[in-house]
């Protein structure tokens, strides 16, 4: 464990050691000072971050660019639906218990990936954006179509997820004199996972599969040559990438505890790309700090539109937030491929101890301080 | 059997359309090897100014104001951005298009709202009808139009300067530059015709039978993409081919959707990609795309 | 130079090419080309430039198809195999040009020639199973021995990109070692090296012929140095073998002699 720390850059009684320690204290403690829409922005930003994780094992550590990254979210969700549902609703549904549900909805995008896996592994880079261009497609029209599962239009509502007894809904649970709902257990559920979800990426990141997809992507004839299985491996991220889609989908309908098909359309994909090219492409901390950041940036926008100049409410004349934090992160991605190749990540990593060395950032998750409101920033277009 | 022509023609009308704008698409992906995620705003631009023109100017100088402007838009995205970024990896380039596309798409769906524009074009609602076939005047119009256009461009293409330094581009950009091939021209010249092509095509995309210019046109415009990579993302012939295949399926599905229930609505807006599966199963460098030999 | 312990002991097969042709769109880059690289020798492979070497590197490491003829690796036949088959057969190479991370560390660039003889999965490394902990210690044990012999080891907390062209060079060589190959495939490994680099260089590809005993092929344009490593040699030239047979020989070979005078006539 020590060789790996110091690897990383990371040193015992070092000061981002202190600063990660301090950071993962604070992210403990906030929800018995914050409110519901504080707390609900910062599960969006969590489960973002999960999802940015996995489109960026795919395209920054592989560079397989994919635009159907919405489509495996959807399958997260919905498929959580499915396998909780009771039927109570009309909706078919096999009635599971929560956690198996969330299990088998993670396993279930990881299928649905290795389905696209004769494309996804014969397919490079940008060749593979076009073709997942489908999937966004085949979602939708699934999602609109299919009603007896996916509830058309309207959605389907989510049964709240019980796990050890515990479930995570708006029964209150009184903790240390707060009243705890959903959106508080759900946060401790949501830290655990990304945390998970954290360390898992970046132990692939660093060992033998991490090395190979670097491989891949730097030079994909010498990868061959020095005796990777080029379309396995390409076939195997989008799987593994596919099922972070799943689970930040599975904890996003958890949040939302509705899911509706509109939301799962192109725009999400094309966000999670910005997400990730602006936290810094192929770095699990840049996929974390990316994520918080197109997820917060709509509902900071919402909160503070008032104050701000241009921006104001939708409808009124000047640019609605939701537009706004558009305008805002599209510049943004092409600003920091201009000006900061490696992203924020890049950027988090130069200041303190040596420059270089960009593959180990060390970013802590960058706490969701300031968030707002409960409107989702994605939209079909 | 005359609506099964019906649907026929109205498919490689339509088609030609997509490969006006997978035409484009090709153009700037042989010219500089990048994917260009922005191009169906290019088009959606082309159509705005035409839309936002036609009423004070007139349809025809409105229509060359489109083209002109969605070029210009082109040539911009070219100059002030991608040329800034020339020797980045390629993906990064795509994802760099997907950042422009996000702000001109947020920029012109914010000015079109819920509005549906008007192009002001000539043909209105017409038909002809010959030998019991009806075709709306639009979808011939639009069929002469890419027809004359496609065999401009691929003459120029052949034989202009313009054309055989692209071509030389796109075969190896070093060896270019070496003999004197200003790069720099070259990919502002593809992203320029690459838009004027959209601008035309947004015109033709949003035409009777459809009501007009709205934010979801860029939809439409998005079927280009499976239609130049089922082609083959570096072949002329294949973006034509392409887009005829995407064309013909978008109009028989939509025609017979009747038939198709069982499979949901909107099937005919879902075919071209399902086609475009089928066939990168198949072939995954698309029916004419070469699979470029390696150089190490 | 002291060589590493040599690879689990087995036995080096022999390399027979024999009548390969391959053509892209009616040009013929190699037109039946046949040549044996005995086990445990240094063969060369020269010619002119566009004389067929690189095509013919990229047959034999399944980079390239070849349109007839057959390529042998001991029993096995590599025509038909992808890449990284081949490589798992113990066939390394390193390019003509860098195909070196540049901001990958010298360490894990090496550490990327042990994936064949790893088996680390995606579950494995993402839950850092000990035993993946395992397998990483000790591969990258081999890999600073491997450094070692080359004379990188103070380079292997580096990224490759800050080195020298020359020693990017090493480091791919490096990593082709680090494959514990059978036959290995150089493709110019002293292009672009000072003097001092080449002549390590040299030693290193001697050394890995006297102490592990391994095939080596090598397309190199240093005649110097292909006529004191190597123990034979071919000509390519337009495609076609020339000559074939002990450096001497071939160095006196009229074919030969017009072959290069010839070109420099031309140039």
């Amino acid at each position: 464990m020590s060789e790996i720390l110091t690897r990383s850059g990371l040193r015992v009684g070092s000061p981002a050691v202190y600063g990660g320690a301090a950071a993962c204290l604070v992210l403990l403690v906030l929800p018995f000072y914050l409110d519901r829409f504080w707390l609900q922005a910062g599960l969006f930003a969590m489960a973002a971050a999960l999802g940015a994780i996995g489109i960026n094992l795919l395209t920054g550590a592989t560079g397989q660019l994919s635009m159907g990254h919405a489509f495996f979210l959807a399958v997260g969700a919905y498929g959580y639906c499915a396998f909780a549902g009771d039927g109570a609703d009309g909706l078919a549904g096999l009635g599971l218990p929560g956690w198996l549900a969330a299990v088998l909805a993670v396993a279930l995008s990881g299928l649905a990936g290795g389905v696209f896996s004769p494309i996804a592994g014969r397919l490079r880079g940008a060749y593979l954006g076009i073709a997942t261009l489908a999937l966004i497609f085949i979602g939708q029209h699934v999602l609109f179509n299919a009603h007896d599962l996916t509830g058309g239009f309207n959605g389907r509502a989510v049964p709240p997820l019980s796990l050890f007894g515990l479930t995570f809904d708006d029964t209150e649970l009184l903790v240390a004199q707060v009243p705890f709902g959903a959106v508080e257990k759900l946060w401790y559920l949501g830290l655990a996972l990304l945390l998970g979800g954290v360390l898992f990426a970046r132990g692939v990141l660093r060992g033998r599969p991490g090395r190979a997809m670097n491989a891949i992507r730097d030079h994909r004839i010498a990868a061959g040559v020095m005796g990777i299985p080029v379309a396995r491996y390409r076939a195997a991220v989008f799987v593994l990438s596919s099922m972070y889609a799943g689970l930040a989908g599975v904890l996003l309908a958890l949040v939302f505890q509705r899911t509706v098909p509109e939301y799962f359309g192109m725009a999400l994909s094309l966000e999670y790309l910005a997400m990730i090219v602006i936290g810094g492409l192929g770095s699990v901390a840049g996929a974390v700090a990316g994520g918080v950041f197109v997820s917060l940036l709509p509902q900071l926008l919402n909160r503070y539109s008032d104050a701000l100049p241009l921006v104001s409410a939708p409808g009124t004349g000047g640019i609605a937030p939701g537009e706004a934090a558009r305008y805002l992160y599209g510049a943004a991605v092409v600003a920091v491929v201009l000006f900061l190749p490696g992203g924020l990540a890049r950027l988090a990593a130069r200041r303190p101890g040596k420059p270089g060395s960009g593959k180990s950032p060390k970013t802590p998750m960058h706490t969701p301080n300031t968030p707002t409101t409960t409107e989702p920033s994605g939209e079909a277009r | 059997m005359s609506t099964f022509a019906e649907f026929l023609i109205n498919g490689i009308s339509l088609g030609s359309i997509y490969a006006l704008i997978a035409l484009g698409f090709v153009v700037i992906f042989r010219a500089t090897e990048v994917v260009n995620f922005a191009h169906a705003s290019l088009l959606l631009a082309g159509g705005y100014v035409t839309a936002v023109l036609h009423d004070e100017i007139g349809f025809w100088p409105a229509l060359l104001a489109g083209i002109a402007g969605a070029a210009v838009v082109g040539a911009a995205v070219e100059f002030f951005v991608m040329r800034r970024h020339r020797g980045a990896d390629h993906s990064v380039l795509a994802i760099v298009t997907i950042g422009v596309d996000i702000l001109l798409a947020t920029e012109l769906t914010r000015r079109i709202g819920t509005d549906i524009l008007a192009l002001g074009d000539p043909w209105g609602d017409s038909v002809v009808t010959v030998g019991g076939v009806t075709i709306a005047e639009t979808r011939i119009a639009a069929l002469l139009a890419a027809g004359l256009l496609i065999t401009a461009f691929l003459l120029a293409f052949r034989y202009t300067s313009w054309g055989v330094a692209m071509r030389a581009a796109a075969e190896n950009q070093e060896t270019a530059a070496l003999m004197g091939i200003r790069l720099g021209r070259v990919s502002i010249g593809a992203w320029a015709v690459a838009g004027g092509l959209a601008a035309v095509a947004a015109l033709f995309l949003t035409v009777f039978p459809t009501p007009g210019l709205e934010r979801t046109t860029s939809l439409a415009a998005l079927k280009a993409f499976p239609a130049a990579i089922l082609g083959g993302l570096d072949s002329t012939t294949g973006a034509l081919v392409g887009g005829l295949l995407v064309g013909v399926t978008e109009s028989l599905a939509t025609g017979y959707q009747g038939d198709l229930a069982f499979l949901g609505r909107g099937i005919g807006d879902l075919a071209p990609y399902l086609v475009m599966v089928a066939v990168l199963l198949i072939r995954p460098a698309g029916l004419f795309g070469t699979k470029e030999p390696a150089r190490v | 130079m002291t060589a590493p312990p040599p690879p689990p002991g087995e036995h080096i097969p022999a390399l027979e090419v024999r009548d390969l042709t391959v053509r892209f769109a009616g040009l013929t880059a190699l037109d039946a080309v046949g040549f044996t690289v005995r086990p445990g020798t240094v063969h060369a492979l020269i010619g002119p430039n566009g004389a067929g070497k690189s095509t013919c590197f990229n047959v034999l490491s399944g980079v390239y198809r070849a349109t007839e003829g057959s390529v042998r690796l001991g029993p096995h036949e590599l025509t038909a195999l992808p890449p990284h088959r081949i490589a798992d057969l113990g066939v390394g190479r390193i390019f003509q040009n860098l195909a070196l991370p540049p901001r990958a560390t010298v360490e894990d660039s090496l550490m990327l020639g042990r994936h064949r003889l790893t088996r680390t999965g995606f579950v494995a490394a993402g839950l850092r199973l000990p035993s993946a902990a395992r397998e990483e210690a000790r591969h990258r044990a081999r890999v600073r021995e491997i450094a070692a012999f080359v004379g990188l080891e103070q380079q292997l907390a580096r990224p490759a990109g800050s080195l020298p062209y020359g020693q990017q060079k090493l480091a791919e060589l490096a990593r082709a070692l680090c494959m514990e190959p059978k036959l290995l495939l150089l493709d110019e490994p002293v292009a672009g090296m000072t003097a001092d680099e080449r002549r390590r260089t040299a030693s290193v590809i001697a050394g890995v012929r006297d102490s592990l005993g391994i095939s080596v092929l090598l397309v190199e344009h240093d005649m110097g140095l292909v006529m004191r490593l190597a123990d034979s040699v071919t000509v390519l030239d337009f495609g076609r073998r020339i000559a074939d047979g002990a450096p001497g020989d071939v160095q006196n070979d009229p074919a030969v002699v017009r072959a290069y005078l010839g070109e420099e006539s031309a140039a």
